[in-house]
């Protein structure tokens, strides 16, 4: 849709330009953005490559190695974080997406009040602070003896997505013609028949766009990490972030860890991205 | 119970069991807690009723400070990054060379941690060793201590902030965008209706359903916010610019006041859940009435 191509009536400031300088406007808006949005992610890969002594000085040194990762990729516990934090984000997608589908699909298809009593649920409680949360989470994961496992972290990253998912599932669901689901319903399909062979097929883009970004929020996640997991499993996000503290601030270390992290993130977004705009179409 | 009701329970009973399990039992256990005494003096943990509640909402601190301060850090966060992610997103909607890689270069905050960002862009604004004094200092502004008082860590945390969020909000809008129909700018085009008012006639109404779920999602979620704001500044200086979570989780953990915390915790849920109900009540209105 060229819009831009049509002569403008109305006067304003970007419109009164003459079309090459509105051309160089809309280049230099997009120079803008990229700079504004890449530079700290490119400060981090610079860090990354100083050595330790030059990272106070960033913006001043010309000394780069690569002698961070080889440190960093030599910690056993940056190994294990990795493989922890990959599955973690993987299983959570998948669960939570499995979870999630149903609950959508129940919001989308029936009306009455077990659907108002189940969206009110996941509305109010969606609303409560992670600080109140947390906490009594980490007492909980101890009772049932799953603290500092791969459960005890799934769960409560399931629980977090319940909301959000099942309120955009539902979007997907709703722009889906039930009327398919009942011809297969008099063509002899059970109900959860209707549900898996003809709804979710359906949902297959918007399911695509929600799992990349499940991932993606799983990966980055911190404060439950934080809370819920010690030594026995430890969390890509919690290790780095330990690298600088009070004590010792390994700018070097954490920003050559940030950056191996970066990687999984950068090619799941950008073989992703189409997806997820093609996904959430509502 | 007949086949369709089993049929409706069967469908949400994974959630359910989650949900009640890993989020309703944890917070009612908290605020179960706010009902009782928690100093350390009083180890039976009386019920005291609403004395937590009372306190916290007399304590100046609270009224004066965290109150504004949540509301104008959500007010602030979800009116830039909508701004800027809704110019992002028209702008990603043209056809132009490069713009894969724009988009690209755009979509960048959402790979990274947030709280790698945080400590990456407090880093950043380090009096001493940041690269924004180093600018300033080139370009022959004197430097600025930007963490040390209460307005300058406020526009810092304010830019993480919508730094993170903004390619959420274009990412969201653009999908938006690339899903409304193309008839009505065929007809606009036909019309010879300029760029502005295409916009402002056509594309903004049909875009504001995505728009409302947007701001209501992103509202709660900046109200509660929490991580950014205690990597940058842990509340600082002076407790200047606490957001209620934090305020919350500094009455709990640095005064050894749980109840106190989870107190607090349950008044900025209620005023967060109303405030949202009502956000999105009016919202809705509004899309009705311009159509």
């Amino acid at each position: 849709m060229d819009i831009a191509a049509v002569p403008a009536r109305s006067a304003g400031f970007f419109f009164a330009l003459a079309p090459r300088g509105r051309a160089v406007f809309f280049a230099l808006a997009a120079i803008a953005a990229c700079l504004l949005f890449a530079f700290p992610v490119f400060w981090l890969i610079l860090t990354s490559l100083r050595p330790g002594t030059g990272v106070y000085y960033v913006h001043r040194g010309t000394e780069f190695t690569i002698d961070n990762f080889h440190e960093v990729l030599s910690q056993e516990i940056v190994l294990r974080a990795l493989f922890n934090s990959f599955m973690i984000s993987t299983l959570a997608t998948v669960l939570s997406l499995g979870v999630t589908a149903t609950s959508g699909y129940m919001l989308s298809r029936f009306k009455g009040p077990i659907p108002n009593a189940w969206f009110s649920l996941i509305y109010i409680f969606r609303c409560v602070p992670y600080v109140a949360w947390v906490l009594p989470l980490y007492f909980v994961t101890q009772q049932l003896n799953i603290f500092d496992s791969y459960w005890g972290l799934l769960l409560p990253h399931i629980a977090v997505h319940i909301c959000f998912f099942s309120w955009i599932m539902k979007g997907f669901f709703d722009g889906i013609d039930p009327s398919m689901e009942y011809a297969a319903m008099i063509d002899g399909c059970s109900r959860w028949g209707a549900f898996w062979r003809v709804a979710m097929p359906a949902a297959v883009p918007g399911l695509t766009a929600l799992a990349i970004l499940c991932w993606l929020y799983t990966w980055n996640e911190f404060l439950f990490a934080l809370i819920l997991t010690a030594h026995e499993t430890p969390i890509l996000t919690v290790v780095m972030a330990q690298f600088v503290h009070e004590l010792g601030m390994e700018w070097h270390l954490m920003s050559a860890t940030a950056v191996i992290a970066l990687v999984p993130a950068l090619i799941v977004t950008l073989f992703g991205q189409r997806y997820v705009i093609r996904g959430l179409r509502i | 119970m007949n086949e369709k009701t089993r049929f409706m329970l069967a469908l949400i009973t994974p959630a359910a069991l989650v949900l009640i399990l890993f989020q309703v039992v944890p917070i009612l256990t908290g605020a179960n807690a706010s009902f009782r005494d928690w100093t350390l003096h009083d180890p039976k943990r009386t019920w005291v009723g609403f004395a937590n509640y009372l306190h916290v909402l007399r304590d100046a601190e609270f009224r004066d400070i965290v109150l504004p301060n949540t509301f104008g850090f959500m007010i602030a966060t979800v009116a830039c990054s909508l701004l800027l992610g809704l110019a992002i997103a028209l702008m990603l909607n043209k056809r132009f060379p490069g713009r894969w890689l724009v988009q690209s270069f755009v979509l960048l905050p959402l790979m990274v941690a947030p709280v790698i960002a945080a400590i990456m862009i407090r880093w950043m604004f380090n009096d001493q060793f940041g690269v924004v004094n180093a600018a300033l200092e080139g370009l022959g502004v004197a430097p600025i201590s930007w963490l040390t008082q209460r307005w300058t860590t406020f526009a810092v945390i304010l830019l993480t902030d919508v730094w993170l969020w903004t390619p959420w909000f274009a990412l969201i809008l653009l999908a938006g965008l690339q899903s409304l129909p193309p008839e009505p700018f065929e007809a606009a085009r036909i019309d010879a209706a300029s760029a502005w008012r295409t916009f402002r006639y056509i594309t903004l109404p049909m875009l504001r359903p995505v728009m409302v779920v947007c701001i209501v999602i992103r509202a709660i979620d900046a109200f509660r916010t929490f991580d950014i704001v205690w990597t940058i500044s842990g509340g600082g200086p002076a407790r200047a610019t606490e957001l209620f979570s934090l305020y919350a989780y500094v009455e709990a953990f640095q005064f050894l006041n749980l109840a106190r915390g989870s107190a607090a915790a349950v008044i900025g849920a209620i005023i967060i859940i109303v405030f949202a109900l009502l956000l999105y009540r009016v919202l809705n209105r509004f899309v009705e009435v311009s159509r």
